[in-house]
């Protein structure tokens, strides 16, 4: 009786987390424009902190960084959507995701808020051009007068472009 | 069967299944042994596994196994008594005797029956009964009922006087006997509190009975007829009818403690003869109460009457007695009296427990699970990440402490012996996965019309048990391609001028740090012409191959869906073994050698690293960038004068040691760092070795040795050349351990012109 309860106070409660992520985007800034990525990919957001590189990486793949004992990969956005580099400061942070257990370290200029952007607000991504940029975009938020570009984190980590680039430096 | 499984029976099914599994694993290699030379030990061996599988089996009535297990205990009992001739018939039934245990093993682990079996063990049986008969010329057909008690009595009663028992056998013997007198004694001291607990006696009862067989195989006789003592009270307990004395677990314990010292002695090589033997019998005798019918019988009453009685006894023998008139109520009357004061007497006579003996068993093992076992080794290397960022914590530099750092050696010490103790649990020796090889080989020889020798070497290596689990497909791909496409016909062979028995050589090795494991075949070797067909119809290389290396195009070979056989068999040619070799060899991050000699045989080496990863690394600094070189790899380490080195006109660098020139690389260049001074005179070199190659390093300075626990690089970077992994350092930052066998490939084309300068 008591386990047939529990499960369904369990599936209740993911509804509820499902419910209470869904719409919900972590918002960043990137050079100068804004950005979301949804949070139900977002584990944890850290300040920068020392980077080891990794010889052979494609240059967006900034390193390895230690997070409490496990080492993850870090992506340099910037460097992803090859906008000019700036030098790392205090607002730098860390977004760690994680698609399929798999966890990454995103690089971004300065994180916002966690923002609310219902469906409606959210228009289809431009189509202009094919490039692997614009391929990671998802949809354009809009609250009010603002515009967030929200991002496929899929696309952005594991596009085919980025895998054969990363597939290529290693078999060579 | 009983359709309401309990936890405890859940239990002891497991417990079943898995050392069924074991006992099959190890004793299929000896089955097919048995095929080229019949060792009474071995069909002992193999005897006794059909004979243990039938009677749990029996107990915990899975009767198809049952069944099955019984039909191939006759026809090896046959067999061993030379009543029939062992033909290679008979290897193969057995092998699929054990197949189909292995197969009801599966279901009975998921199901907890193995009703589903029925048909196939339909099959099975007949089969094994067909091959007695036709042996036996269809003579009498031996009693296939599972009648387990009986059978095993049989057993221990016909035992071959002259089987000869070895050490090894005597050590299994004890260390059986030790865990089934202990489990029998918790069993007794349970049921000493709690007498009404069926389950629990039939447990012990079932302890008991294959103590005493254990006994009997081995001729203890001894031992056996205690035992066997012990099981008739059981067995009289166990159906309900009361014993003599209110508390037989105290006498039954003394029994047992007789038995245990028995056991002691044994295992010190001493005799395993219980002195005085006949008096504990008697002793036992004692609990038994004396049924009521002999009384009877001695008071004069017909003895067949009594067992008549007796047969259909539901009302207590002497109300049936005086019913059939056969017995005045008198005489009955006094009977159950006398009954009574024997029982008083005997309540009198209750011994106390010998004292316990103090050596118990010399050798234990605990079945573990992985989970837990794989969380405390991550555990472990958590805190030899934390020893190192205590002990080398940047707040303590420049300090003098002294004590601290005495703690700090004592600490190291300790982590260190705790992480080796770590990596040795998980480790198991490849005897086990070599052993299930032969089977394979027997199988695949059989098939393709092979003659074959399989040569196991180093089965004693210790190899980590997931690795062992990932490799198993590998070599069984390796071993089929090597059976199938390596070694030639016999007719072919001989007219090679070979002998006409192929030879398939298994080994394992610890070699820089690793394991290699080799398969290693004396056959035709891989065709390079034949693969740089096949390569260049794929449209996998471009022109026509000839400038590309032996290696590269051996190498295809592990392309998915690339195969040269003309026709693909049963066996292999699909093309898809080789790709799987590679993919789980990639998973433990283990590599592939490939070797091949025309006419003479081809050699492949998989490379596996020890896993578990804690190594012990060099810590050296190029510019502001660390790296870990894997200690094992370093020869030396020095900083060289000016003189010692050479350029060469392709602007290469060789430093001469002594009598020796090796090629130099940089480890800035590799890294994209800047070092400190880009003079080699500044820097210091280290000579590395791998395989027979040896090449210097030339870093900044070397920071120190530690303890480094190998973590993977995420994933998601994939494989890096050069780097094998990383590690945290005491400062919390990630370094990255470098792979000699990638930094040696990033000069690759530099030696081979090295060579020849070296030699000028």
């Amino acid at each position: 009786m008591s386990g047939s309860s529990n499960a369904v106070k369990t599936v209740v409660e993911e509804f509820e987390n499902e419910d209470t992520q869904k719409d919900k985007y972590l918002t960043f800034h990137l050079a100068g424009e804004d950005y979301g990525i949804e949070i139900r990919f977002v584990t944890e957001i850290i300040g920068i902190q020392q980077i080891t590189e990794v010889p052979d990486m494609p240059a967006f793949i900034r390193g390895v960084i230690n997070l409490r004992g496990k080492v993850i990969p870090v992506m340099d956005v910037r460097a992803r959507f090859r906008i000019e580099a700036r030098d790392y400061d205090d607002r730098t942070c860390i977004i760690v995701v994680n698609i399929d257990g798999t966890e990454v370290g995103l690089v971004v200029d300065e994180v916002s808020e966690v923002a609310d952007i219902p469906e409606k607000n959210v228009e289809p991504p431009p189509r202009t051009g094919n490039s692997s940029g614009n391929r990671c975009i998802q949809g354009m938020g809009k609250i009010g007068e603002e515009v967030k570009i929200l991002l496929d984190v899929q696309e952005l980590l594991f596009n085919e472009e980025m895998q054969k680039l990363i597939g290529d430096i290693a078999e060579d | 069967m009983p359709m309401n499984i309990d936890d405890d029976q859940i239990e002891i099914i497991q417990e079943f299944v898995t050392e069924s599994r074991d006992m099959i694993e190890q004793l299929e290699p000896q089955i097919i042994e048995l095929g080229q030379d019949s060792d009474p030990e071995t069909m002992n061996a193999i005897f006794r596994l059909f004979h243990s599988m039938k009677g749990s089996a029996g107990f915990l009535e899975f009767d198809h196994m049952t069944r099955v297990a019984h039909a191939a205990e006759n026809l090896l009992d046959l067999i061993r008594n030379n009543e029939i001739e062992l033909v290679p018939d008979h290897v193969n039934l057995l092998c699929s005797a054990c197949d189909f245990a292995k197969e009801a093993l599966d279901m009975v682990e998921n199901n907890y029956t193995d009703e589903e079996m029925f048909s196939a063990a339909d099959i099975m049986a007949e089969q094994l009964h067909q091959a007695i008969k036709l042996a036996t010329g269809g003579g009498e057909e031996p009693n296939a009922a599972p009648d387990i008690d009986q059978t095993t009595e049989i057993v221990a009663a016909t035992e071959l006087p002259q089987l000869e028992i070895n050490d090894e056998m005597r050590q299994t013997f004890v260390a059986e006997g030790l865990e089934l007198l202990q489990n029998a004694e918790q069993g007794l001291l349970a049921w000493g509190e709690k007498s009404d607990n069926p389950e629990a006696l039939a447990d012990l009862f079932r302890h008991m009975h294959s103590f005493k067989g254990n006994c009997g195989f081995f001729g203890f006789a001894s031992m056996e007829k205690l035992a066997h003592q012990m099981e008739t009270v059981l067995d009289r307990a166990k159906s309900g009818s009361p014993l003599a004395v209110d508390n037989p677990a105290d006498s039954l314990l003394a029994a047992l403690d007789l038995l245990q010292n028995a056991v002691t002695e044994l295992s010190e090589g001493r005799d395993s003869a219980i002195p005085d033997i006949d008096e504990h019998l008697v002793e036992l005798q004692k609990l038994l109460p004396p049924m009521l019918g002999e009384i009877l019988v001695e008071e004069g009453v017909e003895a067949e009457h009594v067992d008549a009685a007796v047969a259909t006894q539901k009302k207590p023998v002497g109300e049936i007695l005086i019913d059939q008139g056969k017995a005045s109520v008198d005489q009955v009357s006094a009977a159950l009296k006398k009954q009574e004061s024997a029982k008083i007497a005997q309540k009198q006579q209750v011994k106390q427990p010998a004292p316990r003996p103090s050596s118990t068993a010399k050798k234990q093992d605990i079945r573990v699970d992985l989970g837990k076992l794989d969380n405390l080794i991550n555990l472990i290397g958590e805190m030899v990440i934390a020893e190192n960022m205590l002990i080398n914590n940047p707040d303590l530099k420049g300090l003098e402490l002294e004590n601290f750092t005495k703690a700090g050696q004592h600490m190291s010490k300790l982590v260190r012996e705790l992480q080796e103790m770590a990596m040795t649990i998980r480790m198991i020796p490849v005897a086990g996965l070599f052993r299930r090889m032969i089977r394979l080989v027997h199988d695949i020889s059989a098939k393709a019309g092979k003659k074959v020798d399989l040569v196991l070497l180093g089965e004693e290596t210790e190899i980590d048990k997931t690795v062992i689990e990932t490799i198993t497909d590998p070599l069984v791909h390796l071993l089929r391609n090597s059976l199938d496409h390596g070694l030639e016909p016999p007719d072919e062979r001989v007219s090679a001028g070979k002998d006409e028995k192929g030879t398939v050589t298994l080994s394992a090795r610890h070699e820089e740090g690793e394991v290699w494991v080799t398969v290693k075949d004396n056959g035709r070797g891989l065709n390079r012409e034949k693969i740089l067909e096949k390569a260049i119809s794929k449209g996998l290389i471009e022109g026509d191959g000839s400038d590309l290396a032996d290696k590269d195009i051996y190498n295809m070979i592990f392309m998915p869906g690339f195969s040269t056989a003309a026709q693909v068999t049963d066996i292999s040619g699909r093309g898809v073994g080789m790709d799987v070799v590679k993919k789980n060899l990639e998973k433990i991050k283990g590599k592939i050698n490939v070797s091949s000699t025309p006419g003479e045989g081809s050699r492949i080496d998989l490379r596996i690293p020890l896993t578990l990863a804690i190594i012990d690394g060099m810590l050296v600094r190029v510019g502001e960038t660390m790296a870990i070189l894997p200690t094992l790899s370093i020869l030396e380490a020095f900083r060289p004068e000016k003189e010692q080195i050479t350029r060469t006109p392709e602007g290469d660098e060789l430093v001469r040691v002594r009598e020796d020139f090796f090629p130099i690389i940089r480890l800035h260049e590799i890294l994209e760092k800047k070092p400190d001074s880009s003079e080699l005179a500044d820097g210091i070199l280290i000579v590395l070795e791998h395989q027979d190659d040896r090449f210097c390093l030339c870093v900044d300075e070397i920071v120190g040795q530690q303890q480094t626990v190998i973590k993977g690089l995420s994933d998601f970077i994939g494989n890096v050349s050069g780097v094998s992994g990383c590690t945290i350092l005491g400062d919390g930052g990630v370094c990255l351990i470098l792979d000699i066998g990638g930094l040696r490939e990033s000069i690759e084309g530099k030696i081979s012109k090295q060579e020849t300068v070296a030699e000028a």
